[in-house]
């Protein structure tokens, strides 16, 4: 008798419910949350995966040039011609001090060069970005938002960029200009 | 901030507007790819160590995990980011949650509710990091390891909090794997993760121990998991050579406990923990609660207010960048006071809840150090193993019926 109510009261059988419970509620729980969040789903063309940086709200400040983890920044500079005034006087190619308009690099905006300048016929110059030397500084960017028609832009190359769960850039971005899109969203353009 | 100031050029030599095409790889086939990579790895770590004992195939699956998930696809988005995701998407309804993000997280739980932590085994680029520059296991002290073992549930909740109120994901900001995968980055995480495997040289994962938020959550499910992972089928000989050889300190010696305590006895220390649990549930939400103002600057929102407000009492000063942002959008004060309200009253909140859990952890980690079983042989902890496969080979029973000789290191 006393053997018997032992065993019923034994602590391995009350283990053994107690583990069967756990895996129910641990089965349950999994069931619980991917079906909340499957409901939620949208889908995956919508949901926004891939960081771009809304031109309209980018301050051209610099830091996407010294805060992208990569060690050459994901940003580059855009041109969209078709905004482009293909002035001869460039406020994204000269500094704005430049004492003389030609190719010399203490007249040029750009510090690494990336600009490159065509003439097209008299008076107008086409502008094109060598994406290879671009560091994504936007001092050019700054130039012709504040002496031009703002056809210079920077966006994240979303080849170049690692898709960081959170964007470096984007946690120091003073105008939250930089969010997520969706993959069929391919670049924010300016034109 | 479109200035149109020059009219467009009319051009007369016929010139076209260049075509620019910017490059966007295939990301969805990238995607796709993550995907049954995940779950093939998952499933060849389950196979080898549930059905074939093995460990040969989980360095593989180490090695290419190392390569595809790490190198490759330099970590992200990896299933331990995931967990921020997936709590933003539960408590905040306008966030998008993509697919690819959902598997990454519930597929290894869901693994390791059927099978344990075959995910942390090798397929976790960060676990297959540590597992093969491992070399040899020093044992740390049982003090040292249970107080470091509350800091992933502490790290987890830290997580959690700060993703819900969108200030921060931190897990993804102090990766310290990530700048390796990546080969720069911040120095001094990149440093913190040279220390961490210079560590995991000598004693077994420390990250997946002491630091990983998504392991603690495993744990959880694979202590209940359905297939468990077994030392041998025969019977136990008690050499101890399986403790011996585990680097996550998973496989608990055999245990007699020799003060057998009367029954009204333990009852009345069950009783004490009773009073305990929610004792430290309360002091936790009490201490979390009351720093939530200082925890809430982590948030963007709140340090631009912080800024706007110091600007508005002191207007000489030199504008920051945000401030300029600010000031040059046009944003009224008042909207930047209802959204910086929004944030404390959720910082308030979720602190408080945040609190409440971190009060488990050290009520529950206090519990289990108190409750002494008795085991007969070596058994393995199953919330802790991470299913390296290391014992299997170091069993002497499991050798006697195992001469093909296909035992792996």
């Amino acid at each position: 008798m006393e053997q018997k109510k032992e065993n019923k009261n034994s602590p391995i059988a009350r283990r053994k419910f107690l583990r069967v419970l756990g895996t129910a509620v641990a089965g349950g729980s999994i069931l619980a949350v991917s079906g909340v969040l499957a409901s939620r789903l949208k889908n995956e063309k919508e949901a926004s995966y891939y960081w771009q940086i809304d031109p309209q709200k980018c301050t051209h400040c610099g830091r996407c040039e010294t805060d992208c983890v990569l060690q050459v920044s994901a940003v580059k500079c855009f041109h969209a011609n078709k905004v482009c005034g293909y002035c001869d006087l460039c406020g994204g190619y000269f500094r704005s001090n430049a004492k003389e308009l030609n190719t010399a690099a203490e007249n040029l905006m750009c510090p690494t060069g990336a600009i490159q300048r065509k003439f097209v016929e008299d008076p107008y110059f086409e502008y094109t970005i060598d994406e290879s030397l671009c560091n994504g500084c936007g001092k050019c960017v700054k130039g012709c938002s504040s002496f031009g028609n703002g056809s210079l832009y920077l966006q994240i190359k979303r080849d170049l960029c690692t898709d960081c769960n959170e964007c470096k850039i984007a946690r120091v971005c003073p105008s939250d200009a930089i969010t997520r899109v969706s993959m069929d969203t391919a670049y924010k353009l300016k034109d | 901030m479109a200035q149109n100031r020059f009219p467009k050029p009319d051009f007369e030599s016929g010139y076209k507007y260049p075509e620019i095409h910017h490059a966007i790889p295939n990301e969805e086939l990238l995607v796709a790819i993550d995907i049954i990579l995940l779950v093939a790895l998952m499933g060849i770590v389950s196979w080898a160590v549930i059905k074939k004992r093995t460990r040969g195939p989980i360095l593989w699956v180490s090695v290419i995990s190392v390569a595809y998930f790490g190198f490759f696809r330099k970590g992200c988005v990896c299933s331990i980011g995931s967990v921020q995701n997936v709590a933003l998407a539960l408590t905040d309804n306008t966030y998008a949650l993509p697919l690819s993000v959902l598997l990454f997280f519930i597929l290894p739980v869901l693994f390791a509710f059927l099978f344990g932590r075959v995910f942390c085994a090798g397929v976790c680029p960060f676990g297959a990091l540590q597992e093969l520059v491992n070399i040899k296991n020093y044992k740390l002290p049982k003090a040292l390891t249970t107080v470091l073992g509350m800091m992933p549930w502490f790290y987890l909740i830290f997580a959690l909090l700060y993703a819900v109120t969108r200030s921060s994901f931190i897990i993804c900001r102090f990766d310290p794997f990530i700048g390796i995968f990546r080969l720069g980055g911040d120095i001094g995480m990149i440093t913190c993760g040279v220390i961490l495997l210079i560590m995991a040289m000598f004693t077994g994962r420390p990250f997946c121990r002491f630091f990983c938020p998504y392991g603690a959550l495993l744990s959880i499910f694979s202590s209940v998991s359905i297939w468990k992972i077994k030392l041998t089928d025969k019977p136990c000989i008690n050499c101890e050579l399986c403790h011996n050889a585990c680097p996550v300190d998973a496989i608990r010696p055999p245990y007699a406990n020799k003060a057998k305590e009367s029954r009204l006895r333990g009852v009345k220390r069950l009783l004490n923990y009773f009073v305990l649990l929610p004792l430290l549930i309360l002091c936790g939400a009490f201490l979390m609660r009351s720093v939530s103002s200082e925890l809430s600057r982590a948030n963007k929102e709140v340090r631009l207010y912080d800024m706007v407000m110091q600007h508005e009492a002191n207007p000489g000063d030199v504008l920051s960048l945000e401030l300029e942002a600010f000031y040059g959008q046009g944003d009224s004060i008042e909207g930047l006071t209802q959204r910086y309200e929004k944030v404390q009253a959720d910082f308030k909140l979720y602190t408080t809840i945040a609190g409440a859990l971190m009060g488990l952890v050290v009520a529950i980690t206090l519990i289990g150090l108190s409750v002494k079983r008795t085991r007969k042989q070596y058994e393995i902890d199953h919330a802790a193993c991470v299913g390296c496969a290391r014992c299997f080979s170091y069993c002497p029973q499991y050798k006697i019926g195992n001469e093909s000789g296909n035992i792996a290191l």
